[in-house]
């Protein structure tokens, strides 16, 4: 087509009946449209989108030989296909056209006539003032990947699966739950035929689950599409259900041993559930899932990442062996553990906030003392296959030991050399009998040994063999676990005078069985855990303790419990002051100290104490401890080629805990200054993990780090809003009187009976759900579970997406006056479904919370429908579900049914049949909306009962009726996250959440976007035949869509003028399709075709107009707005 | 003519996707808005050129408004952010040009929203209305 020729257009303005005549001088336009410049010839037509209408066109472009056609009729959207092809029909390329929209855009959003015919007229004349201007575009073209998304497995996402797998074709169905079913699977009886719901639809279920054409994803996500009609690339989230889902054969052993109940969402909430768990018996797929939210706080807290969780809820069930064996999984020295640790996990329990932490530490002690005493100091692991790799381990304590067992537990040869007589390290000789018993310390290091640890004790590395020794003689790998035992000098005179002690060495005399002599005065110097065990140990001397410290109580270093303890016992601080000079002749008489008062915060976030010039003044002692440090003793090592940091550190690589030296690892106090037990256990543990992959040869920097395997911790605030808690107070901890505890060095702390540890482990709120104790791991005779299963993102290409999302109800707590959640007795329809299905709760049984049958059932239509205050449209099935119930509870219990409803809803094959059908069995019918439902009595009769109050429109009166139970029958609402679906495949809500379609009456299963189809309650409220009959359409939609093969594509594309351009490339930063690419020998862009999408960003872009959007080029544009504005 | 209210022309630029599908939809449901409204399209609002805004402004409209997808919803995904971008700028230099930036409104409309768009160009033109013609037009005859 010669676009030089001389331009003769065509108009044709359309009636549409009288949609568009009734307020547009439909002739008047045609009249205007005659003058205007290259019009050949204008008509006006009562439908220009019928047959008759588009032969006008094509006969007119063969009459007048005409070249630019102009339709002024409805919307582009609706007909403008229709046009170009009569146009293309016609002889004249399709792009030679132009519509005016004066339907949608004139005659149906206007009121006055005169100004509508006015406006029409412009939008004709910008038209062809446009047209003009148009220019033949080549029609372009794509494949159609024959792949379907159904997104949604419920009744309509499975209909439509099946029809187009049936056909042939692939599916990727996609459920967010653990089985597809949807609501469908939760009804029991559907109206009108009252044929059992799991009937009709367990086949389908099974034909989904074993069709060789649909491949199934539950407990899945969409997260992403990308693309177009006939070619989306579609991210799948497969979220974790930690539990292989091939190997998994629903036996459900797991569930019984799973300690975990949770509120069971299947059920709303009316029974419960496990941790592990399967919807219903029919699930399809029947395998098993795990609610596992995360790691649990207390979990999270702990510095060596012992599952507290798990073993709280074991002993909570009674299970104490299973809790010591997943206790030894993270930690070694349980028992010690268990009564001097500072249990960062308590300080993070979520029942805190509801009676007070759980007792985590004391339920650790009880699990470790009872073990001891029931089954011995036998590891409960069996020993590994012994591996000829031998390690040293340095020091015995905490890191040391901690190391040793793990890497023994993993078969390699561990020996422990210990510079002390006794192994334990600082457990055993700086923390006092009264907190941890030697005998309970024996026992845990016990069952290190058993696990095949040798333990050399009186060797000390360094001074009696070097590292190099311990090369020599065949070890593999070292673990320096030396601990910090070098107490910090104060650097003031007089420090060497006799009976000025410091505090690990005044410690250690004590704890192997020395009784220093002290005196009667007894300064203690410091605010730390030492201070206070030192100042503890001497009242228990018998001596009168004063703690000396430089700042206040608030920056106190010690845990307050071990300050408020020291304080019980008579222990006496004294604040803000400092020795300046120990005086004595020979032995400290005398201690000289500074007041000091905070100034500026310093390094560690604490205001620096500053002396007061003069303030200095003496009190008389007896014996100093010194308690203001440690430091890693580790000079010597440095001759060994071990960096160590300026404070006596040991230095390592913060992940892999290797020191300078190859094969040389480091932990604990060694590495971090004086710390916990619990951390000291943690980098054991650790450090063992890497010296492991270090033995195998492994390269440290590439391997799995540490624990990468750990889940996020879980939001406490979601706990809470998870579930309702009741407070229970945290059991008290039974302690020995203070006048029986400094007697002498008996602890402090009482057990736990076997009854109280129970019952403190179950008040357990299950944060993160699953505790991960692994009871399953071990009923699993299947081996389908799968604790490190995470989440996985599968990417699939489709050509068409049909979304079946369906809806949710209404929940009816901010309806005050309807009572749900204050009376007990008060359903929604949804619950009601459950109480009456035979899989329930209650097994189909219709009874009260009490275990009664009720006599009298009252069903509140309307609930959240054809309300201004909530939703203002009808929910279309609820009359006849609820006509559905009065039917069932007359069957079943006999009851006296009353139904309150506003007007009843029953369009639909038999259901007016099924309306009489139930009124015919004395089902009481009362027109009026509810006001209230009181238990309120006002006469005799209605004591007990739950009243409901309502106008009876029909008797123009007010009445109450008592009665047993009440149904309220809820609204549909969009399902949860269908505003996130809607985002992310370019589809519209209505104001309602409901997905639109692309015309409500010819195109109900459409989309705006092309290859989008909807079924079903996602796009307004329907019932099962609608919605299958819909979902069905939706899969011809996509059917018909993949025979095509091919679809025609956007042909305006951007074109990109290299005469003008000058390779800015600011045109390809904007664009979103990386359509274009920058020619660097010629220095301009380009425009790759078959990327573009014509969204014209570039030529809005370009600063030089060197990019042109084709079919919206400037003088197209400028054209058109001097037509609309002349 | 010179006693007659004064009725502004409203140009109000629509994305091919969300601004026209919700002015179908508002033509759908028949809300009603001023006859003075000129709807035009534009494949997307990023696609709208500065010298279109000014060019209308200088034809003799008095009041341009651009509606588009909901930030996160562009049909072209990054559409209106350009868009949004482009008019805040463009305000700036119209100011300075005394031509008053208010005379521009950008605001989200969804395929769905027929009622916003409706409200819209409602609210739009009596907005114009009060600010009275465009300076631009005084240069007129």
């Amino acid at each position: 087509m010669g676009t030089k020729a001389e331009p003769r257009v065509g108009v044709y303005i359309c009636h549409c009946g009288i949609n568009i005549a009734y307020k547009v001088d439909v002739e008047a336009v045609r009249d205007y449209a005659a003058t205007l410049p290259h019009v050949v010839v204008a008509r006006d037509y009562k439908f220009m989108c019928s047959n008759v209408g588009q032969e006008m066109i094509i006969e007119d472009i063969k009459k007048f030989n005409l070249n630019r056609v102009v339709v002024a009729s409805c919307s582009p959207r609706m007909h403008e296909k229709t046009f170009r092809k009569a146009c293309e029909k016609g002889g004249i390329n399709p792009y030679l056209f132009q519509m005016a929209s004066i339907r949608e855009q004139v005659s149906w959003v206007h009121e006055d006539e005169k100004e509508a015919t006015e406006k029409a007229k412009e939008l004709v004349r910008a038209a062809v003032f446009r047209v003009i201007y148009h220019e033949p575009l080549e029609r372009r073209f794509v494949d159609i990947n024959p792949n379907v998304l159904v997104i949604g497995g419920g009744i309509a996402g499975m209909q439509a699966a099946l029809e187009i797998a049936d056909a042939g074709k692939t599916v990727y169905l996609v459920e967010r739950e653990p089985s597809i079913g949807g609501h469908m699977a939760k009804f029991d009886k559907t109206f009108p035929t009252l044929d059992c719901a799991a009937c009709i639809m367990t086949p389908k279920m099974v034909a989904v689950g074993q069709h060789e054409n649909i491949k199934l994803f539950t407990n899945s996500v969409v997260e992403s599409v990308e693309g177009f009609i006939g070619n989306f690339k579609v991210k799948i989230c497969k979220k974790a259900r930690f539990v292989d889902e091939d190997k998994c054969t629903g036996c459900g052993e797991c569930a019984k041993v799973c300690p975990v109940s949770v509120p069971n969402e299947f059920e709303y909430g009316m029974n419960e559930r496990k941790a592990i768990y399967r919807p219903f018996p029919q699930a399809v797929p029947n395998v098993f899932t795990i609610s596992k939210l995360g790691e649990s706080p207390c979990r999270n807290a702990c510095p060596a990442g012992l599952n507290a969780h798990g073993y709280v809820k074991l002993i909570g069930e009674g299970k104490f062996e299973e809790a010591f064996k997943l206790i030894m999984e993270r930690v070694v020295l349980p028992a010690s553990l268990g009564r001097a640790c500072p249990a960062f996990c308590e300080k993070e329990c979520t029942r805190g906030e509801a009676g007070g932490p759980v007792h985590i530490r004391m339920l650790k002690r009880f699990a470790a003392d009872w073990y001891y005493e029931n089954k011995g100091t036998q590891p409960p692991f069996e020993v590994a296959e012994k591996k000829d790799k031998k390690v040293a381990v340095v020091g015995a304590g905490p890191a040391g030991l901690s190391c040793a067992f793990y890497l023994a537990k993993e078969g390699y040869q561990v020996t422990v050399f210990e510079r002390e007589a006794e192994p334990g390290g600082m457990v055993r000789y700086a923390i006092p009998e009264y907190r941890v018993p030697k005998d309970v310390l024996a026992k845990d290091i016990e069952v290190i040994k058993n696990m095949g640890v040798e333990i050399k004790t009186g060797v000390c590395v360094g001074r009696d063999v070097t590292i190099d020794d311990i090369f020599k003689q065949g070890y593999d790998a070292v673990f320096l676990g030396i601990g910090a035992w070098k107490d910090r000098r104060l650097n003031v005179p007089g420090e060497d005078l006799e009976g000025v002690y410091t505090s690990i060495d005044f410690l250690k005399r004590v704890n192997t069985g020395e009784r220093p002599d002290l005196g009667r005065k007894v300064a203690v110097i410091g605010g730390g855990n030492s201070a206070i065990d030192a100042a503890r140990v001497a009242k228990r001397l018998g001596a009168d303790v004063t703690i000396y410290y430089r700042r206040t109580r608030k920056e106190m270093p010690a845990f307050p419990e071990e300050v408020e303890a020291a304080l019980e016992e008579g222990v006496k601080i004294e604040f803000l002051t400092t020795p300046v000079a120990f005086k004595g002749n020979g032995r400290v008489s005398k201690m000289e100290l500074i007041r000091m008062e905070l100034g500026e915060p310093d390094e560690s976030g604490r205001r620096r104490p500053v002396p007061i010039e003069g303030s200095n003044y003496e009190v008389d002692v007896d014996s100093v401890i010194l308690a203001i440090g440690q430091v890693p003793d580790s000079e010597v090592f440095a001759k060994f080629g071990i960096d160590l940091n300026r404070n006596g550190t040991v230095r390592v690589d913060p992940e892999t805990l290797m020191t300078s030296r190859e094969g040389v690892f480091a932990g604990g106090d060694a590495v971090t200054g004086p710390s916990t037990i619990v951390e000291a256990i943690g980098w054991g543990r650790r450090a063992a993990y890497y010296i492991a992959k270090y033995l195998e040869g492994a390269n440290l920097k590439e391997v799995k780090p540490y624990d990468a395997d750990r889940l996020p911790v879980v939001d406490k605030s979601q706990v809470f809003k998870r579930e309702r808690f009741e407070v229970v107070e945290r059991s008290k901890i039974k302690e020995l009187p203070v006048e029986e505890r400094i007697k002498g060095f008996a602890e402090v702390e009482q057990p736990f009976t076997e009854e109280e540890a129970v019952k403190e482990g179950s008040r357990c709120m299950d944060c993160a759900i699953c505790c991960e104790c692994k009871q399953c791991e071990l009923a699993c005779e299947a081996q389908a579970i799968r604790h490190d299963q995470r989440d996985e993102i599968i990417e699939v290409d489709v050509g068409s997406i049909i979304v079946a999302t369906g809806f949710k109800t209404f929940d009816p707590t901010p309806l005050y006056r309807y009572g749900y959640r204050r009376f007990p007795e008060v359903y929604t329809s949804i619950e009601f479904e459950r109480l009456n299905n035979a899989a329930g709760p209650t097994e189909g049984k219709i009874v009260m919370k009490n275990g009664k049958v009720p006599e009298s059932v009252a069903i509140i239509h309307c609930v959240g429908s054809r309300d201004e205050n909530y939703h203002r449209y009808c929910s279309r099935v609820c009359c006849m579900y609820s006509m559905k119930y009065a039917h069932l509870i007359r069957e079943k219990t006999g009851a006296e049914v009353y139904e309150f409803y506003i007007d009843i809803r029953a369009p639909g094959k038999m259901y007016e049949e099924f309306y009489n059908r139930v009124q015919e069995e004395g089902t009481h019918f009362i027109r009026g909306k509810v006001a209230e439902v009181t238990d309120i009595a006002e006469t005799p009769e209605e004591e007990g009962k739950l009243i409901v109050v309502v106008e009876d429109t029909l008797a123009g009166k007010v009445k109450r009726y008592p009665v047993d139970m009440v149904i309220l029958s809820v609204a549909l609402e969009p399902a949860d996250g269908a505003e996130e679906l809607a985002r992310i495949l370019g589809i519209s809500q209505d104001q309602d959440g409901w997905f639109i379609e692309l015309h409500p009456k010819l195109a109900p299963v459409s989309t705006a976007s092309d290859g989008i189809f909807l079924a079903g309650c996602c796009q307004g409220p329907k019932d099962i035949p609608d919605t299958v009959a819909q979902a069905s359409g939706a899969a011809a939609e996509a059917l018909s869509l993949i025979m095509r093969g091919k679809v025609e594509i956007e042909a305006a594309t951007s074109h990109i003028d290299p005469e003008v351009c000058v390779g800015c490339q600011q045109c390809r930063e904007v664009c979103a399709y990386s359509a274009i690419d920058y020619d660097a020998g010629r220095g301009v862009c380009v425009v790759n075709e078959a990327l573009c999408k014509g969204c014209g960003l570039c030529a809005a872009t370009c600063p030089n107009k060197a990019v042109t959007l084709k079919h919206f080029k400037n003088e197209q544009i400028l054209h058109e707005l001097e037509g609309i504005l002349l | 003519m010179a006693d007659k209210e004064f009725t502004p022309k409203v140009f109000y630029a629509l994305c091919a996707w969300c601004g026209s599908g919700g002015s179908e939809t508002a033509g759908a449901y028949w809300l009603k808005y001023p006859e003075n409204v000129r709807p035009f399209r534009v494949m997307c609002t990023g696609a709208l050129d500065s010298a279109y805004v000014l060019r209308a402004l200088i034809e003799g409209a008095d009041g341009v408004a651009v509606s588009g997808c909901h930030p996160g919803d562009c049909h072209y995904n990054i559409g209106n952010f350009r868009a949004r971008r482009r008019i805040a700028v463009m305000k700036e230099i119209l100011n300075t040009f005394g031509i008053d930036g208010d005379r521009v409104w950008l605001r989200w409309v969804a395929h769905g929203e027929g009622k916003k768009l409706a409200d819209t160009a409602t609210e739009f033109t009596e907005h114009i209305k009060k600010k009275g013609p465009s300076p631009l037009k005084r240069w007129d005859t």
